[in-house]
């Protein structure tokens, strides 16, 4: 109850927002926002699907709070299939054919590398979701944001905890060859470096399936610790494979990959899969805003899942900071969107997002790199562990940082 | 590699005398009115193994280029190769750690068994129909979802043979009803291009089967259960290192050779397959019968074959052998809609290699890729790199057979295709 009425209260503050807005500049209705998810192989269909049902919820909860300037919005979702070429064709098509204003969404870095010089090229804003891959803002382009973390700052996160196991000397990486894996993977090398840690990267395509192989060759390196930076049913295939093999998660500190918060689709695809490490974006569910209790609440039970992933809640937060940014620039135009982006504090499911650098203060005022231009410093990551078998990601002991720790890791090896 | 100009070295010296191997041995055998078939391929291997010694014993006496001779060559190029390797690189696992060894090529083995066994379906559809079908990824991904849904969602509980078997029949109703209804056109003369309309036929079907498996499942990865456990085995038991010992999951051998339970299953399960295949193809009057089908249309027709059902059957057996291997995979890796797309590459692949239509070919040419994967896989010294071009690895076999063999491994060198008329 409590939750609905918080629903309530919010969705009437985005709707008076909305009215205010509305005043301001009589426009076509509805007003269309577009979405990139990955929707086919080889994309990462649980994580686009994820994406593309949280993006309805928002759809649904800025409508029924009154819509954006006097108009409802349509999210029109276009299927990315984490392939570059086809991520930057949907860009265009959703822009030239059918009209968005601005795009939120968007899973695979490689597919928001190639999309957002369209974008930018024609003017449109985005709000990247869960691209990681650091060039997407340090490219510093004037209609580019993002909310999710830096890939450089998430694999400190993953690096940085390796460092405080106990024992780990030396570190298998499994990374992709995308934009997202192979940044992804040299920054872990190199923070286990400095750490004193030795590591090994093995590469791989993305929706490799068969493991063997390289599995072999992983057990040959006899590492202390495997780390997969892999996305989709391939990082299932491999944890799955590896622990048949005698190195998985209940063999080693094991690392798995993002996807692996959707734990329905883990406990089936990775029956071996417990002790394994995932690394999550966001508080734990004791510690949501509001506003992200509401959402996990609607979440839930639209898609009967037991718990809500963080790139969901990011999905969401990409399309309802839009929606505020529109609201709040009385226009959809795109240099007024961008405008009132720079300026905007937003109440998402995550926390309060906003973005102190652009083209009001360069980054390198503060001493801060390209890469955090039009980038919301703020989102928590954090390192969870599946320390019973079939738990759900909500559930799990997050282990890493102190600061959000709920229990201590469980060393299989120890 | 401690020292690559070694094997750079080697390599670059055993392509020179292959290519001169290559030209001069075929020239020789042309001038002398011989069969010139296999003499590109001898002599690029003779080249290659032995220079100038192998390439003038060979141009002196000019023998019968027979099978064991092929052979003799080829393996002898690749002990070049893999001792060149030795020299350059004494670390690597490949060169180093025995155990390492032993099992990559029983993975390779295993991995190629299976490989060789979905592209045997291929070249089936291929030998008697004279069409490439587009739709053998959808047929192996239908096979694995079928399992999935009988043995986890429509009958839980139901014996997993009882399931494979279930969705083979369903591929084989599959591929017989898309035959009938789909490909009759090719063989009546109703239209002008049988070849492209069977291809782009059997592209529809490929799209028909993926878009309606995703409209209902969606596209989130499933994975069945392991079908049978392995008993918990220790032998001998008072042996150090033991000979065999299982567990419910995976199978050892030697203490040094690892191999997971539903591979072991799936590779298993298909050599007994295959045997039960060639019984039907050699001893039946119906494997006899496509035999026949695949050899000359016509004289089979006047012996009183039906050509037009010996398609139906093989098409039907074709995609049926598809969804076997799809079938026996869904406990091992995570199955999607799309999952056949990769797959149904290789066996092009593993096809074309084999020798088109050949059906020793494509078992022989699957255990080859499986093999040539897994010693890439293993043996490139930059790990960042050796997994990346897995793919890469057969289309490198393939390059190097069709240019010195442009028929294949096994290939009629005349063979020109009925396409089902």
């Amino acid at each position: 109850m409590r939750i609905t009425i918080v629903r309530r209260a919010l969705l009437a503050s985005v709707g008076t927002m909305a009215m205010l807005g509305g005043a301001a500049q009589a426009q076509d209705c509805p007003i269309k926002i577009g979405a990139l998810a990955p929707l086919s192989a080889p994309g990462t269909v649980v994580g686009g699907e994820a994406m593309r049902d949280a993006m309805m919820i928002a759809e649904a909860d800025i409508n029924a709070a009154g819509g954006v300037l006097g108009c409802d919005i349509e999210v029109i979702i276009g299927d990315s299939e984490g392939l570059p070429e086809r991520g930057a064709a949907v860009m265009e098509r959703l822009i030239a054919q059918d009209g968005v204003v601005a795009v939120g969404g968007g899973y695979h870095s490689s597919v928001g590398v190639a999309a957002k010089d369209v974008a930018d090229a024609r003017g449109v804003p985005v709000v990247f979701a869960e691209t990681w891959n650091d060039t997407i803002t340090g490219d510093k382009q004037k209609y580019i944001f993002r909310i999710a973390p830096l890939s450089s700052w998430a694999s400190g996160t993953i690096y940085q905890f390796a460092l405080t196991l106990p024992g780990i000397e030396k570190v298998a990486i499994l990374t992709e060859n995308t934009d997202y894996g192979i940044p992804a993977s040299e920054e872990t090398k190199r923070g286990l470096g400095e750490g004193g840690v030795d590591s090994v990267i093995f590469s791989v395509d993305i929706g490799t399936q068969d493991y063997a192989g390289i599995v072999e060759r992983i057990k040959a390196e006899d590492p202390d610790m495997i780390i997969t930076l892999v996305t989709g049913e391939a990082a299932y295939n491999f944890t799955q494979q590896a622990a048949d093999a005698g190195i998985g998660p209940m063999d080693l500190p094991f690392v798995t990959g993002q996807d692996a918060l959707e734990s329905g689709a883990y406990w089936t695809n990775v029956p071996d899969g417990q002790y394994a490490f995932v690394q999550r974006i966001g508080v734990p569910e004791s510690q949501f805003t509001e506003k992200g209790k509401a959402f996990a609440a609607a979440y839930k039970e639209k898609t009967g899942k037991s718990d809500v992933e963080s790139y969901a809640m990011e999905a969401y937060d990409s399309i309802a900071i839009l929606a505020q940014a529109i609201g709040e620039a009385g226009s959809t135009d795109g240099d007024a969107i961008v405008a009132a982006l720079e300026a905007i504090e937003h109440d998402g499911t995550l926390g309060k997002i906003y973005f102190p650098y652009g083209t009001q203060k360069d980054p390198s005022e503060d001493g801060k790199g390209d890469e955090w231009w039009h980038q919301w410093p703020d989102p928590a990551l954090t390192m969870i562990q599946y320390q019973e078998e079939g738990q759900s990601s909500t559930d799990a002991a997050i282990v890493y940082p102190d600061a959000y720790k709920t229990a201590d890791p469980i060393l299989v090896n120890q | 590699m401690e020292t690559p100009a070694i094997f750079w070295g080697v390599i670059l010296w055993m392509i020179a005398w292959g290519v001169l191997g290559s030209i001069l041995l075929r020239r020789r055998y042309f001038a002398r009115d011989l069969d010139t078939t296999n003499a590109n391929f001898v002599g690029a291997m003779a080249g290659a193994a032995l220079g100038p010694v192998g390439i003038g014993a060979l141009w002196a006496k000019t023998p019968e280029l027979t099978g064991r001779i092929i052979v003799a060559f080829a393996l002898l190029a690749v002990v070049l190769i893999a001792g060149a390797f030795a020299f350059a690189d004494p670390k690597n696992n490949c060169v180093s750690n025995g155990s390492f060894v032993a099992s990559q090529i029983t993975n390779g083995l295993i991995i190629g068994i299976i490989y060789g066994f979905m592209a045997l379906g291929l070249t089936l559809i291929f030998s008697i129909l004279g069409v490439v079908s587009f739709a053998h990824g959808e047929f192996y991904m239908i096979g694995g979802m079928l399992v999935y849904y009988i043995t986890a969602v429509w009958l839980p509980g139901i014996n997993p043979l009882l399931a494979v078997m279930g969705a083979c029949a369903i591929a084989f109703l599959i591929g017989a009803l898309f035959e009938r209804l789909m490909l009759t056109p090719m063989y009546t003369g109703k239209i002008d291009r049988p070849v492209e309309y069977g291809i782009l036929a059997t592209f529809g079907l490929a799209f028909t089967l993926q878009y309606f498996v995703q409209a209902i499942h969606g596209a989130s990865p499933v994975k069945a259960e392991r079908f049978i456990d392995f008993p918990r085995i220790r032998w001998p038991e008072d042996s150090d290192p033991l000979w065999i010992r299982a567990s419910r999951g995976n199978l050892e051998l030697f203490e040094t050779i690892s191999i997971s339970n539903p591979r072991f299953v799936a590779a298993v399960t298909c050599i007994l397959v295959l045997l039960a295949l060639l019984y039907l193809l050699h001893r039946t009057w119906t494997g006899k019968a496509l035999r026949a089908v695949s050899q000359d249309r016509d004289a089979a027709a006047i012996a009183g074959i039906d050509p037009h059902r010996m398609n139906m059957l093989a098409f039907a057996l074709g995609g049926m052998i598809a969804a076997l291997a799809g079938a026996l995979l869904v406990q091992a890796f995570s199955w999607l809609p799309q999952v056949g797309a990769i797959p149904a590459m290789r066996s092009f692949v593993i096809v074309v290699l084999g020798g088109l239509g050949s059906l020793p070919g494509a078992f022989v040419g699957g255990i080859l890729v499986g093999l040539v994967e897994a010693a890439g896989t293993g043996c490139i010294p930059d790990a960042q790199k050796a997994a990346s071009y897995i793919p890469a690895y057969g289309m490198i076999v393939l390059t190097l057979t069709l240019l010195l063999r442009p028929t294949g491994l096994f290939g009629r060198r005349f063979a020109s295709g009925a396409h089902g008329q």
